[in-house]
């Protein structure tokens, strides 16, 4: 969030930098289940990002000592690859940052997947992040339902994830890297589209309430779209062979 | 008409009791990507793990052996033993692929397994667990016609595991590739019939 003498311009001319209106996302394209050998895969290209997603699972928990006999456990790992960024984000091996990611997106599924069904089990969701560029969170998620909805394991909504933020007096949707290194406030949230109930919110910077509620509905509005790409995705991968 | 359906998907706008959905507010949705036919039973998985019932037959490699028990690997997360009965005496090496019956099946996840019997030879390859029953076929008419055609001794183990030996063997094996590939769509038994035909003149 930021300011300092070297802010760039973020608005020319009512666009964006990179000419987008501030409702409109990046291009997206997800491929489902690239990988033999996962149980779930898939890949996304967000703009700039590229996402590799596989999911492992259900198998027996590991450590022992973490199985629960009523519900299964999800283990989550976001990573950026040491080649994802031009920053020190890229660097490898955990750190606070993808600690914190892994966690949130934990909870995101957690509240997704039916655990029930598999007592005393695990599933394991490994997000890595071979090229970032703004909103890689987002994009670890919209990718990683997809690999669960591949991998077979049932699920009550397929969700996706989008960020809002503010640049001036402006709501923004889908900042990229240039937009969430200086804009002046950022919101992350991953929404179940049946309903629309929200499963992440984060929050950098400042929003009024009246904004927040804005953003959350301009996210919803975006979502739709997001949504779409991924059913198509899925529903790709068996329709060529059908004909 | 046959629908792929995903996870959230309502597929009844009242609460019915169909495979594999879940009821919320006074409706039915599809907790799974698969195929769904209205009216039909349930929503037919398009992919997924296997889970194990007593009676199934299954194939796997025998790891090793502790006292007259035999750890097998059956791609299953849990353990899988191979328990000999009164009368039973196995000698299995590790290594060797046999053939057994899910005896029982403990807390989901360890798999007593029995009549072992063991698979010379041949080889064995590896299916999806979701696609194994439509390589099998309803009254295995599927299997029946390729062990028929292509002349290969086969067992199908619901694991995803699929020995066979002898015959046209390479041709078995695309067969039943192929039906893993095209499992989601009707009229395969046909299908893979006339393919079955068409390869074997042509050779």
């Amino acid at each position: 969030m930021g300011g300092g003498p070297n802010k760039p311009e973020l608005v020319i001319k009512g666009k964006r930098t990179d000419g987008r209106d501030f409702n409109e996302l990046r291009p997206i394209k997800i491929t489902a289940s690239p990988l033999e050998n996962a149980g779930g895969s898939a890949y996304l290209e967000w703009g700039n990002n590229k996402v590799m997603c596989g999911v492992y699972g259900p198998k027996e928990a590991n450590p022992r000592h973490l199985a629960d006999p009523t519900q299964a456990v999800i283990k989550c790992r976001y990573m950026m690859a040491p080649f994802s960024s031009l920053s020190e984000h890229g660097r490898s091996g955990p750190n606070r940052r993808a600690t914190e990611i892994s966690k949130v997106v934990k909870e995101v599924f957690e509240n997704v997947v039916m655990t029930k069904e598999y007592p005393g089990s695990q599933i394991e969701v490994y997000i890595e992040i071979l090229q970032g560029d703004g909103g890689t969170r987002v994009a670890g998620v919209t990718a990683a339902a997809v690999a669960l909805a591949t991998s077979g394991i049932p699920m009550r909504d397929l969700p996706y994830a989008v960020s809002v933020g503010r640049i001036g007096d402006h709501l923004t949707v889908d900042f990229n890297m240039i937009e969430d290194n200086y804009s002046d406030s950022d919101m992350p949230m991953a929404i179940a589209p049946r309903n629309n109930e929200i499963l992440l919110l984060q929050m950098d910077g400042d929003l009024t309430k009246q904004q927040v509620l804005d953003g959350i509905q301009m996210g919803i509005d975006a979502g739709k779209q997001i949504t779409e790409i991924q059913r198509n995705a899925l529903k790709a991968a068996y329709e060529a062979t059908t004909k | 008409m046959r629908n792929i359906v995903l996870p959230g998907e309502m597929i009844s706008d009242r609460p019915q009791r169909i495979e594999n959905t879940y009821v919320e507010n006074g409706r039915t949705y599809s907790k799974i990507m698969g195929m769904y036919e209205p009216n039909s039973r349930g929503v037919i998985p398009l992919e997924g793990s296997w889970s194990p019932n007593t009676e199934d037959t299954v194939v796997g490699v025998v790891m090793e052996q502790r006292n007259k028990v035999f750890v097998i690997d059956l791609r299953f997360f849990g353990r899988c033993l191979l328990v000999p009965g009164k009368f039973d005496e196995y000698s299995f090496e590790p290594g060797e692929i046999i053939e057994a019956k899910i005896k029982e099946v403990e807390n989901r996840k360890t798999i007593v397994l029995s009549d072992g019997k063991l698979l010379e030879g041949g080889r064995m390859i590896r299916v999806k667990p979701k696609k194994v029953l439509r390589v099998i076929g309803k009254k295995n008419t599927m299997i029946n016609q390729i062990r028929e055609i292509t002349k290969t001794d086969i067992v199908v183990g619901l694991n995803g595991l699929i020995w066979m030996r002898g015959g046209n063997i390479e041709l078995a094996e695309e067969a039943i590739f192929k039906v893993e590939r095209e499992a989601h769509t009707s009229g395969l038994t046909e299908s893979i019939k006339q393919y079955l035909e068409t390869r074997t003149k042509s050779e």
